[in-house]
């Protein structure tokens, strides 16, 4: 049965000769594996509509049950080859379809990840640099996903912070997901210390608007705490092996 | 006894890629009536590329002597690397009557699967340049993100160098109609378009 949709790819790999096995985050059918016939060869119609990040219409073939349908069109709506053409750009954007390929489970349609994902590559595409954009996505994606930090409420007791944050102690412990309070901590081994500030932007953070994001001037610092925790975080709940191996993606060695 | 070594062989022979039983079992059949030597020949060709096959030292292209003929042989110009993911890419390449030497990557980076720079032949390419008078590196990693993202890579780890650094250019292939193109190797193609 033919099925069209739209879908993002997130990643694609290398099958029998010439063929693609193509991952795509669509907006109906969620994360989907499609079989792409010969698209390595040079004559190929599906052109470069399968490289990662490639937002196109796509139809593709199989019965209901099947593991592998077979990758029938495919038009591009948007490249998004800004991002692509940069190796720093694309190294971060990597992170992002990292969470999706790592978190989502296989054909659950989630058009809040799907909208999440199109909005951020087409606000990143015009404003590459904004480090902002990355940080919004992990910590929404985590939300969406129900990963989130709780920055907001002791993770022991639930006290809720006063004025959005725990005045000057603010230690998030990566293995309760979340701060744990004055009363609460027992050892303070193994916590990541928070400005008052960080804290407040994250409970920002998690409640604005995508399109709200470019009007924020956070200072690096703030950035920074909120990265280690969010990156912090995700390695916990996946696992120290199956961390994001955009980590290990050593970019500075000289000869 | 007959059906069993016939049989042996169509198994064996449906191991190859893109080769089913159907196929295996024509070739099967082909090789029964092919001369003892000729038959023998292909025997002994796989046994013997298994036996010798390794990397060469020097650009990690697959050979029985080390270093390979393409580095041993005196008439190329040593001073451009042809820098490629694949050994198999040597062999396009070579059809274009290329002269300079090559060095192979065995892969392209991708955070996404594991692939990082550590794993490719890359520090090797730094130490090429290093130690032989290179005067040029051209990139002829394959035209998707992949290649793109290694070839970038390596231009950051070898500018340092101070030489001509290349990529192979993007375009339509020959024979092909503007009307059936995707716009991005359209775009690349505009991009990258020569005066006359």
């Amino acid at each position: 049965m033919l099925k069209r949709t739209e879908g993002i790819v997130l990643n694609n790999s290398l099958f029998g000769e010439a063929d693609l096995i193509v991952t795509y985050l669509t907006r109906d059918y969620g994360l989907l594996k499609v079989f792409a016939k010969s698209p390595r060869k040079i004559k190929s119609r599906f052109g470069s509509s399968l490289e990662p990040l490639t937002y196109s219409k796509i139809s593709f073939m199989g019965k209901e049950d099947a593991n592998l349908p077979r990758l029938t069109q495919s038009d591009i709506i948007k490249t998004f080859h800004a991002l692509r053409d940069d190796l720093k750009r694309l190294l971060n954007v990597s992170e992002m379809l990292e969470l999706s390929l790592k978190f989502m489970p296989e054909r659950e349609p989630h058009f809040a990840v799907f909208k999440l994902l199109l909005g951020t590559l087409t606000k990143l595409e015009s404003d590459c640099d904004n480090a902002l954009y990355l940080l919004y996505y992990k910590i929404k994606f985590l939300e969406i996903a129900g990963y989130a930090p709780r920055l907001d409420m002791c993770g022991r007791c639930g006290t809720i912070s006063y004025n959005g944050s725990y005045s000057g102690h603010n230690n998030f412990y990566v293995s309760h997901g979340s701060i744990i309070c004055e009363k609460c901590i027992r050892d303070r081994e193994g916590s990541i210390r928070l400005s008052d500030g960080t804290v407040r932007l994250y409970n920002s953070l998690i409640k604005w608007r995508l399109s709200n994001i470019n009007r924020v001037k956070a200072p690096a610092y703030m950035l920074s705490e909120i990265g280690h925790v969010i990156n912090s975080h995700i390695a916990y709940i996946l696992g120290r092996s199956r961390q994001l191996r955009k980590e290990n993606f050593a970019v500075g060695i000289s000869p | 006894m007959t059906q069993g070594i016939i049989e042996n062989l169509i198994t064996a022979l449906t191991k190859l890629p893109g080769i089913g039983r159907k196929s295996a079992q024509r070739l099967a059949f082909f090789i029964l009536t092919m001369t003892p030597d000729d038959a023998k020949g292909i025997a002994f060709a796989i046994i013997d590329i298994k036996d010798k096959a390794r990397f060469c030292s020097v650009c990690f292209n697959i050979t029985d002597t080390d270093p390979c003929n393409i580095c041993s042989d005196t008439s190329r110009d040593k001073e451009r690397i042809c820098v490629v993911e694949e050994p198999s890419n040597i062999i396009a390449i070579e059809r274009t009557g290329f002269k300079g030497t090559y060095h192979v990557l065995l892969g392209a980076l991708s955070p996404l699967d594991g692939i990082t720079p550590d794993k490719l032949k890359i520090i090797e390419l730094a130490k090429r340049i290093q130690s032989d008078s290179v005067q040029e590196v051209i990139l002829a990693t394959n035209p998707n993100t992949r290649g793109e993202m290694t070839a970038q890579y390596i231009t950051e780890i070898i500018k340092p160098f101070n030489i001509k650094i290349t990529r192979i250019a993007y375009g339509l292939p020959i024979g092909s109609d503007i009307e059936f193109a995707d716009e991005v190797t359209l775009a690349k193609a505009l991009e990258g378009r020569r005066e006359m």
